[in-house]
């Protein structure tokens, strides 16, 4: 019974939604900018530097009359909101922001508005980090996982480079070396790299086969031959707290993520940043407009604010960003360029699953 | 049992376990439901044993099942005996007698996570505590003390947050027994021991399996505290469910979720069972 | 050794261990809320380099602070008291009552205990929004907090329900005593530390809860938790946490103080007489 009211009500909300999504696709976007002037507010649910986000909208609010709610919240308790709430007729959230890889774990069209009606831009970025948004998701927020170390231990002119070089300094800096397997992505972007490196098994194919996964099996015994000579760490954050502590000299982190921390003064702002020739994962965050958002006129306006060439250059020189449209500036990044080819694509889905599961069995355990 | 008796019964426990079961209940359901390939967030809906089967053939669930429930259950024993005889000697109201109950209960008003940090920050590789040890020549070098591999941390934590609850409760019951009872037992040559045991313990021993209960349920579904101090090549419970429902994997992490509960449910009554046993009280 | 000396030799021992227990951990939250954002302390220095006011006087003027915590210091003690409300009587039932099943009723009560936390974060949620609770986000979060703080209040409340004493209460009766002063006399000595417990307990789950209040309240509806999970999120700034534990560290030491003072009869090992 209770299986039924909850599938009723879903149904029910799911067709005022979608008759919201109606009207809106009906409309000019003449009248569109209209009537989110008439809406007058938003919110806008993202999970991290809601400080700085809040100072960055400011120019869309003078620009258009309309009011941004930035509210505090995690990754996690945005996303339970996200699902607690989809089948309310009417729900809190107006545009969600998310890791473009989390957008690949829900089926986009039962949660999210098409953003057909966005006025053409061929820059805009829909595709990232290997997940599809569709019409469904823009990524406003590219970022870029590599390996921060300490300058007052280790040689900028002799980083390493390879799975080799890795093991040599491991070797050589015993207990110097962390990195997570959960609590972020820096950690799993760095032993996916070097499975990859070492096994050469093709991660942009996505099958998941017994065959493919023994494939990796060298690189784990690499792994468990060297457990002596590296630390695993709790996160993301652990990780370069650590080596701000001058506990570890190198782990693997994300670039916006390091310097955040480096402007909030909770981190030491010598640390440096390099992506190694091995390649590792470039990652980012998308925008979605719930189907019961509650000013799903506004939504789209801000969507289209926020994903435009300016404001991702903007975003680029304020947060040193990846911009997520192609006709914008990208010359204020935090890494140099000719480092940037050395990004890599996410492990296609289910196989990272599956190599992640191996890899914790294999490796994780077995310390 | 007289009708009226039974319906007396029924209604007195209508706003309380009645609430719990008619909106607790419905979301254990769905929750059980979940694990068998139902009510799925991403559409599909379909009954299968599948991820029980998967989940349960993983090694990691097993080691979880083992790890979580020795947090559990360390961490109930640890915090009810060092409770105890702190609650002995505050029974009777002396000079700072409050004060000291303020302080030993302060650690209950400081929040989980907020500890967890503060506890880190004390064992870092060049925290107080390496310094400290090595200013007095004990350690030669800083030693790594985080995430060690025994959850040494994480029991630490458990214990500074857990054992003031213990406290609470049964500074309460032990100041409900009366000195007449244990004047007499004194009067009649029971020494401390004896007088602990035939005495204090068969009249405290429900606080003790209500606060042991309580603190094993907490301690063997803690997330946050293993996040962050426990040890790196184990997962709890919480931390494996969390795992998979991170993928989307929502069935999956259901599965985890069910044994959970299961188990802490089971492992409650256990505990409360061997108390009571232990203690070899005949209690009411 | 006298039992005086005993008080005293242990008092210094509890000293000693007090210092371990509290001072070095807020000690530290003290030196790490004050360090100021123009150079971090990493812990291979003893003190924080540059320490300054700064991050107290920001969080107390620029954040969402005080709305929340007037929000959380009303609702946790409201929380507190439902609970115990719709806790007693079912704790009553199970404290004085024989009827078969009670220890499986008892072992049922639990159950918010064991449930998972992200089930209860979107289902149960869930199910409130469906039962319209949201119309009144305050409300929703504050019987959401008392109903999962059920467990802790019924085998609390049960406990102290199991120490009345029956002769006093036969004896209250003998007397001629109304219900009331019934209660008065012989349920409430036996029953205050279990609701000062309870009371202590529920406000503590309360305040400290986080997922729940945030998917019921957010946007409008801002309780102390969503602060310190932001701050200890992924941008994860030590020293702001430290300041918000420490804030929040001060009331609530005063209430526990008051409740334990208002609720601090003349002992009950005192007032209980013959046994």
């Amino acid at each position: 019974m209770l299986k039924s009211i909850f599938t009723a009500t879903a149904a029910l909300a799911l067709s005022t939604a979608m008759s919201n999504a109606q009207d809106l696709s009906a409309m000019s976007w003449d009248e569109i900018v209209a009537q989110a002037q008439e809406e007058g507010e938003l919110t806008w649910y993202v999970w991290y530097l809601q400080d700085d986000l809040r100072r960055a909208v400011q120019a869309f609010e003078e620009e258009y009359g309309i009011d941004v709610t930035i509210p505090e919240g995690t990754n996690a308790s945005n996303a339970d909101k996200l699902l607690a709430e989809r089948d309310r007729e009417t729900g809190d959230i107006d545009v969600f922001a998310w890791g473009y890889d989390s957008f690949a774990n829900v089926t986009l069209d039962e949660l999210f508005m098409p953003l057909t009606m966005l006025p053409e831009d061929a820059g805009r970025v829909s595709s990232l980090a290997g997940v599809d948004g569709g019409d469904h998701v823009l990524a406003f927020w590219g970022n870029q996982s590599g390996i921060a170390y300490d300058p007052a231990h280790v040689d900028a002119e002799n980083l390493p480079q390879t799975p080799e070089d890795f093991a040599a300094f491991w070797q050589a800096n015993p207990g110097r070396f962390g990195f997570n397997y959960e609590n972020g992505g820096s950690g799993p972007s760095y032993y996916q790299n070097m499975l990859r490196a070492m096994t050469g098994v093709d991660f942009s194919d996505g099958e998941v086969t017994d065959d493919r996964i023994a494939a990796l099996e060298p690189g784990f015994d690499f792994f468990n031959e060297h457990a002596e000579h590296y630390v695993i760490t709790a996160g993301n954050a652990d990780s370069i707290i650590r080596v701000s502590d001058g506990e570890l000299w190198m782990v693997p982190a994300w670039e916006d993520h390091l310097a955040g921390l480096q402007n909030r003064g909770e981190v030491r702002d010598d640390i440096a940043f390099y992506i190694p020739e091995m390649g590792m994962n470039g990652g980012g965050n998308g925008v979605a407009i719930p189907l019961n958002a509650p000013h799903p006129a506004a939504a789209l306006v801000f969507m289209n604010w926020l994903t435009s060439a300016e404001t991702q250059t903007m975003f680029n020189s304020t947060f040193g960003t990846a911009p997520m449209n192609t006709a914008a500036d990208d010359s204020a990044a935090l890494v140099p360029n000719e480092q940037r080819a050395f990004s890599t694509v996410w492990g296609a889905q289910p196989f990272r699953g599956a190599v992640e599961e191996a890899f914790i069995d294999a490796v994780i355990l077995e310390r | 049992m007289t009708l009226r008796r039974w319906l007396t019964v029924i209604l007195l426990l209508l706003p309380g376990l009645g609430l719990i079961l008619g909106l607790i209940g419905t979301v254990v359901w769905i929750a059980i439901a979940q694990s068998f390939g139902l009510y799925g967030l991403n559409g599909e809906d379909q009954f299968t044993l599948q991820y029980w089967a998967e989940v349960t053939d993983r090694r990691v669930f097993a080691r979880s099942i083992r790890y979580s429930f020795y947090v559990g259950t360390v961490s109930a024993i640890l915090s009810v005996a060092l409770a105890y005889p702190l609650a002995i000697w505050l029974r009777k109201p002396f000079t700072g007698s409050m004060t000291i109950g303020a302080i030993l209960k302060a650690p209950m008003l400081v929040h989980g996570l907020v500890a967890a940090f503060l506890f880190i920050n004390v064992i870092a590789y060049h925290g107080i505590l390496n310094q400290a040890m090595q200013a007095l020549g004990i350690w030669d070098e800083p030693r790594r003390l985080q995430n060690d591999s025994n959850a040494i941390g994480v029991l630490i934590l458990q214990v500074w947050k857990n054992m003031p609850f213990a406290l609470l409760l049964l500074t309460g019951a032990v100041q409900g027994i009366s000195d007449d009872v244990l004047d007499a037992a004194r009067d009649l040559g029971a020494g401390a021991w004896d007088r602990f045991r035939k005495v204090i313990a068969p009249l405290s021993i429900s606080a003790m399996q209500a606060a042991m209960v309580i603190i094993f349920i907490g301690a063997m579904a803690d997330f946050s505290f293993q996040v962050i101090a426990g040890p790196t090549n184990r997962q709890s419970m919480s931390q494996l469910m969390v795992f998979f429902k991170d993928r989307g994997d929502w069935h999956s992490a259901a599965v985890v979720g069910v044994t959970l509960m299961g188990l802490a449910m089971l492992g409650a009554s256990a505990l409360a069972f061997l108390a009571r046993l232990v203690m070899k009280g005949r209690s009411r | 050794m006298t039992r005086e000396q005993l008080n005293k030799a242990l008092l210094i021992l509890l000293l000693v261990i007090c210092t371990i227990w509290l001072v070095i951990p807020f000690g530290m939250a003290i030196l790490w809320s004050l360090v100021d954002p123009s150079e971090p302390w990493t812990a291979d220095r003893l003190l924080p380099p540059a320490m300054s006011f700064w991050r107290w006087r920001d969080m107390w003027e620029n954040s969402s602070l005080q709305v929340a915590m007037a929000t959380s210091y009303t609702l946790a003690p409201l929380a507190a008291l439902l609970s115990l409300a719709l806790a007693t009587p079912t704790a009553y039932a199970l404290g004085r009552i024989a009827f078969p099943g009670r220890e499986l009723a008892k072992l049922l009560c639990l159950l918010p205990l064991v449930v998972p936390g992200f089930v209860t974060a979107i289902f149960f949620t869930s199910l409130l929004f469906q039962l319209g609770l949201h119309t009144w986000r305050f409300g929703a979060i504050l019987f959401a907090h008392a109903v999962l703080a059920l467990p802790y209040a019924i085998r609390i409340m049960t406990v102290s329900f199991e120490q009345v004493r029956q002769d006093h209460i036969d004896a209250a009766r003998d007397l001629g005593a109304t219900p009331l002063a019934r209660f008065r006399v012989a349920f409430l000595p036996a029953l205050r530390p279990g609701i000062f417990a309870t009371l202590l307990i529920v406000f503590i789950q309360s305040i400290e809860e986080f997922a729940i209040a945030f998917i019921l309240g957010s946007p409008d509806v801002v309780t102390i938790p969503t602060l310190l999970f932001s701050a200890l999120g992924q941008d994860y700034v030590r020293p702001n946490a430290a300041v918000l534990s420490l804030i929040l560290v001060v009331p609530n030491v005063i209430l526990m103080l008051i409740l334990e003072r208002l609720l601090k009869s003349a002992n009950p090992t005192l007032a209980s007489g013959k046994g």
